[in-house]
């Protein structure tokens, strides 16, 4: 089932001279120092970097959930800067899927209309077989009328990726997605999300710490203070955590130096 | 959108249930000040004495023209206390003209028969209007002949003789023949006598016109209104208006009571209401976030919001609005046996007033929502993601330019206030409140933010760690405490200020009545003395001085309107030996027709000087125009406006004194006891009993406000309590997480305890001060004193009630969270 893009050479996602400053105490915080990315079609990218290297915000930028101080967010040919915050939103609920670490779903709401809610609130009728496949997919038909709070951790994200996909979007936003599940449902959860960038050509930029769940994807970004300093194909799970452990042991950066 | 909004509802009733309540208990009391007005509004008192007339002649009201700034006429109508009169010798002019068949004047003389019940005496010639119809006997003829309606000669026959008081005076009459018909009890005389006996000698209080068989009433209306001046010509259901001014005042007081009252719960309403809905938004900070970050705009956010809050609305509604037809219908009973209402009065079922009660509740709930949803702008979808969902601590610059503005029309108010007479002292004291706890509530965040520092180091030595914790919370949640804050100052400035004015101001009437009071005996008859009484206390030996005093009211105009001011005639020459009315400024020797005297208060709302002519109409309608020459302190005592007993004579219903005040020696007593024996009906009182009676009728009226105030203040501590419990149990989680990390229950308990101590303690000094100062300048406006009078009781009760409030709201709700394990808790979203 593939997805219909209008343009396949041009990339779902690309920022531009991304900086982010967080007002504070004193001198403002800067968890963006510049960052120049494009996210292909297709491609299943795993951005990583330790704590307060501004991966989060990168993603927050990139997926119209924050405001960059200053550059620019395009996902697909649509720059973010000069959107409404109506007009994102919208942007968000039709070409963006979210998945995050934990309280993905509304508790309010069955499992089948969390899935819905995103084309319910955009007041587009959800193209039955398209969500019938989607829930196949993830193997929730047996739960689709349980609230969220009987399900477990891993089946709460798969809930969330099946929202994510529902509305078929561009690109699927993933924030920590197996940060709190333990690591046989944290694979099944990253199978999944393998599985809709294989077989459905669907993009997905995942934030996570863990190098395991990195070497699901087929590209590995490593930021650090605001920037990025390694960008290559996935190198294996070793590999990874390797590099993470050397970018630990680097000396402090100087005061200033991410500037 | 209702779908989602109601699902939101059901999964988390609990956040919704102060809400409801706080709307539920609104309905109820909008639905039974709606049913008040709409009685008082829609009252049209069905014609009965005049019910066979076709056209009736009467001057039942009043009107004030006044031209507004737009050049636009400005009509104010005012019920005559008195009841207007029409010229008699306008009978004869109307019975000239063609198309009319009957016409009769008709006198209202206030009779008390030997039995002691009252009843009206009217001419023979008036029967024809009711109807009333011979059963037995003939038409009265000559002075002394009389002719009863059946229920006042009940066991009294034909040929017999019956006593009767009209004008103070009893006399035996023989009954010439007994009547039938509608209406209350009633004596005909001939026309000749009743128009000797009339209160207002050659004028009647109305004339009714039977027209002739075929004529053309529409005609004959006119051309009775081209002979009858400023008397208003009145035709079928309007012949009311003519009767009953007792049921007109009533419906007058229902408006008044429940249109004010109403107003300002109203205003209650909607600023508990935005707080329990904003509190129930910030409670849901994350899931909100999620909505935003994934699928739903601003927009959405906020109409859900908004929905959520009009289907509260609506179930409040549905659960008040019955509650408060059966309050009202309690409420009429309470009004009708307390005198505040005639028996018989129609109250209505609340046909308009129920649906209105309901809409309001509705847009209260909505426009809450609305003010909520405003916070929502401050949601950023980002905080989704946040593992804890941080609220901002401070406020904006536009809530701090807010709260300084609402705390300068406050302190304007309060001067405002010193202005304001004893009927707009509570208006203005509850302007005043609301505009302080406003400025409370937007100045909340930093109140609690310095409040926090100051206290931080006291509930350091008062609770130790528990006490650290309890400061580091209120300056790390100044913003989220807002409410709490916010609905503790509310209750303390209400309960310890609307509450204690009727307290001062019973006190204050008491005192200056006791203080003022001369005189050592008065003789007191509730249907009139003659002035036979005062010739009569007089005679006996060892009197100093007899005073006659009539109580009446008078209509002055202000801003466009009629305002009814209670008004007491008195003797110049005799008044100085028995009232002392404190003279500020001008002599009461100057007091004489053309006249008065007025209080300082009535003085300084009107804006009147010692000097001034002034306009007023006295009960009857007739216009007057006054020189004021001294202004006095005992108002409250007294009544606002003193003027002699020769402008109102013959313009208050009864044309008779309602008391007789006598300075004698003990000695006199016997011979003051005869002269009561000769008048039947009349007590000799003694001053105490006479300033006892002020205090019984002050009393009779404070039920009333009691009542009122009381549901205010009961629904702020309902709020209160409502918003405090909310707020803690809201922070399972955080109190888990706190346990979690090693802090024992015991402490959690302490540090709770801390907080609300923290809170309480800045509450009580806000809401105390705010309290003293809507008090204090009110209580000096209406006495000129400026210490209030609070009762230790009541003052105690006010504090120990809102500190139990305070700490049962929040310490049993934090136990019950404390007794589940906190690891069950953790996982619990916020």
């Amino acid at each position: 089932m593939p997805v219909d893009y209008q343009d396949v050479s041009e990339p779902a996602v690309r920022v531009r001279g991304l900086t982010r400053l967080y007002p504070a105490d004193g001198e403002p915080v800067r968890a963006l120092a510049g960052v120049d990315a494009e996210f292909g079609r297709g491609t299943f990218t795993a951005v990583m970097g330790p704590s307060g290297s501004g991966k989060s915000t990168l993603l927050q930028c990139a997926a119209g959930l924050d405001r960059p101080t200053g550059g620019a967010v395009w996902i697909g040919g649509t720059e973010l800067s000069r959107l409404s915050e109506t007009k994102l939103t919208e942007l968000r609920r039709g070409r963006i899927g979210f998945v995050f670490q934990a309280f993905n779903l509304i508790g309010a709401l069955t499992v089948e209309e969390n899935i819905v809610l995103p084309l319910r609130l955009a007041g587009t009728r959800p193209d039955r077989e398209w969500i019938a496949r989607v829930i196949e997919r993830v193997g929730l038909g047996h739960r689709l009328r349980h609230r969220p709070s009987a399900l477990s951790g891993g089946q709460q994200q798969r809930v969330a990726i099946a929202r994510a996909l529902a509305s078929r979007p561009e690109v699927i936003f993933c924030d920590e997605p197996t940060g709190a599940l333990d690591s046989t449902t944290a694979a099944e959860v990253l199978a999944l999300l393998r599985g809709v960038v294989d077989e459905h050509g669907q993009t997905v930029v995942m934030v996570t710490h863990d190098p395991v769940a990195a070497s699901w994807a087929d590209r590995v970004m490593v930021l650090a203070d605001g920037r990025i300093v390694h960008d290559t194909p996935q190198p294996g799970a070793e590999r990874i955590a390797e590099r993470l452990a050397a970018l630990g042991r680097r000396p402090a950066p100087v005061e200033g130096a991410a500037r | 959108m209702t779908a989602l909004a109601m699902r939101m509802l059901r999964h988390r009733p609990g956040s919704s249930a102060a809400t409801l309540l706080a709307l539920a208990l609104g309905a109820l009391i909008l639905t039974a000040m709606g049913i008040l007005v709409e009685s008082g509004l829609r009252y049209h008192p069905a014609p009965v004495r005049y019910a066979a007339a076709d056209l009736v002649v009467a001057r039942p009201d009043t009107t004030f023209t006044s031209r507004e700034f737009d050049g636009e006429v400005y009509e104010s109508t005012v019920a005559l206390p008195e009841g207007g009169t029409v010229d008699a010798a306008l009978v004869d002019e109307i019975r000239r003209l063609p198309g009319v068949g009957s016409v009769a004047g008709d006198q209202g003389v206030p009779v008390v028969t030997a039995a002691g019940t009252t009843a009206s005496g009217r001419g023979w010639g008036s029967a024809g209007l009711t109807p009333y119809r011979l059963v037995e006997g003939a038409a009265p003829t000559g002075d002394d002949q009389v002719v009863l309606d059946t229920a006042t000669g009940a066991g009294l026959t034909v040929g017999g003789r019956v006593e009767l008081v009209a004008g103070g005076v009893p006399r035996a009459y023989t009954i010439s023949g007994l009547v039938t018909g509608n209406g209350t009890a009633t004596v005909f005389w001939s026309d000749a006598r009743a128009a000797a006996l009339a209160p207002h000698p050659g004028a009647v209080s109305a004339i009714g016109v039977i027209a002739r068989p075929g004529a053309d009433l529409g005609q004959l209306r006119a051309a009775i209104a081209r002979v009858a001046g400023d008397a208003r010509v009145l035709a079928g259901a309007e012949s009311g208006l003519a009767e009953r001014s007792a049921d007109r005042a009533a419906a007058a007081l229902l408006v008044q009571i429940g249109g004010s009252f109403g107003g300002y719960v109203l205003l209650l309403i909607v600023f508990v209401v935005a707080a329990t809905v904003g509190l129930s938004v910030r409670h849901r900070r994350r899931d909100l976030a999620l909505v935003r970050a994934v699928a739903a705009t601003p927009g959405q956010v906020r109409r859900m919001i908004m929905m959520e809050s009009a289907l509260v609305g609506v179930v409040a509604g549905a659960i008040g609005v019955p509650c408060g037809l059966a309050a009202a219908r309690w409420l009429a009973g309470e009004l009708t046996g307390r005198g505040f209402l005639p028996a018989g009065f129609p109250m209505l079922p609340g046909a308009i007033a129920a649906p209105a009660a309901f809409g309001t509740v509705l847009l209260a709930a909505v426009l809450a929502g609305l003010l909520a949803a405003r916070r929502i702008a401050g949601i950023r979808p980002a905080e989704a993601l946040g593992e804890a969902a941080a609220e901002p601590t401070g406020g904006g610059r536009k809530r701090l330019i807010g709260g300084f503005v609402a705390l300068g029309s406050g302190a304007a108010a309060a001067i405002a206030a010193v202005g304001a007479s004893g009927e707009t002292a509570m208006g203005a004291a509850l302007g005043m409140l609301y505009l302080f706890v406003l400025a409370v509530a937007l100045l909340a965040p930093w109140i609690n933010h310095a409040a926090a520092r100051l206290l931080g180091p006291v509930l350091r030595a008062v609770f130790g760690s528990s006490g650290y914790l309890a400061a580091a919370n209120l300056r790390a949640g100044a913003r989220g405490t807002a409410t709490v804050l916010t609905s503790l100052v509310l209750a303390v400035g209400f309960g310890g200020s609307v509450w204690f004015l009727q307290n001062n101001l019973e006190r204050a009437a008491v005192t200056q009545s006791r203080e003022g009071l001369l005189a050592t005996r008065a003789l007191i008859a509730p249907a009139g003395l003659p002035g036979s009484a005062v010739a009569g206390l007089r005679a006996v030996p060892a009197v100093r001085a007899v005073s006659p005093v009539r109580h009446t009211t008078v209509i002055v105009p202000l801003m466009g309107d009629g305002e009814a001011v209670a008004a007491r005639a008195v003797d110049p020459a005799t008044l100085a030996a028995v009232i002392d009315l404190g003279v500020r400024e001008g002599s009461l020797a100057d007091l004489r027709d053309g006249t008065a005297a007025v209080s300082a208060s009535q003085a300084s709302m009107f804006g009147w000087d010692l000097g001034d002519t002034v306009d007023m109409r006295l009960g009857d309608g007739t216009a007057v125009q006054t020189r004021i020459v001294a202004i006095y302190r005992r108002g409250l005592g007294f009544g606002d406006v003193v003027l002699p007993l020769a402008t109102v004579a013959g313009h208050t219903a009864t044309n008779l004194d309602d008391e007789i005040l006598i300075s004698a020696p003990a000695s006199a007593d016997a011979g003051l006891r005869a002269v009561a024996a000769a008048h039947p009906g009349s007590t000799l009182a003694d001053t105490a009993t006479l300033t006892g009676g002020l205090a019984r009728d002050l009393a009779l009226s404070a039920w009333l406000n009691r009542l009122l105030i009381g549901v205010m203040v009961g629904y702020t501590v309902v709020a209160a309590a409502n918003t405090m419990v909310m707020a803690a149990l809201a922070r399972r989680r955080e109190l888990a997480l706190l346990r979690l990390t090693g802090v024992t229950r015991r402490q959690v308990r302490r540090m709770v305890n801390a907080e609300q101590t923290g809170l309480l303690g800045t509450a009580v000094v806000l809401g105390g001060s705010i309290a003293a100062l809507t008090l204090s300048s009110v209580v000096r406006a209406l006495t000129g004193n400026p210490v209030p009078y609070v009762p230790v009781l009541g003052g105690a009760a006010v504090l120990g009630g809102v500190t139990v409030l305070a700490l049962a709201t929040t310490v049993l709700p934090v136990a019950r969270l404390l007794r589940v394990p906190p690891v069950e808790q953790i996982g619990v979203k916020e």
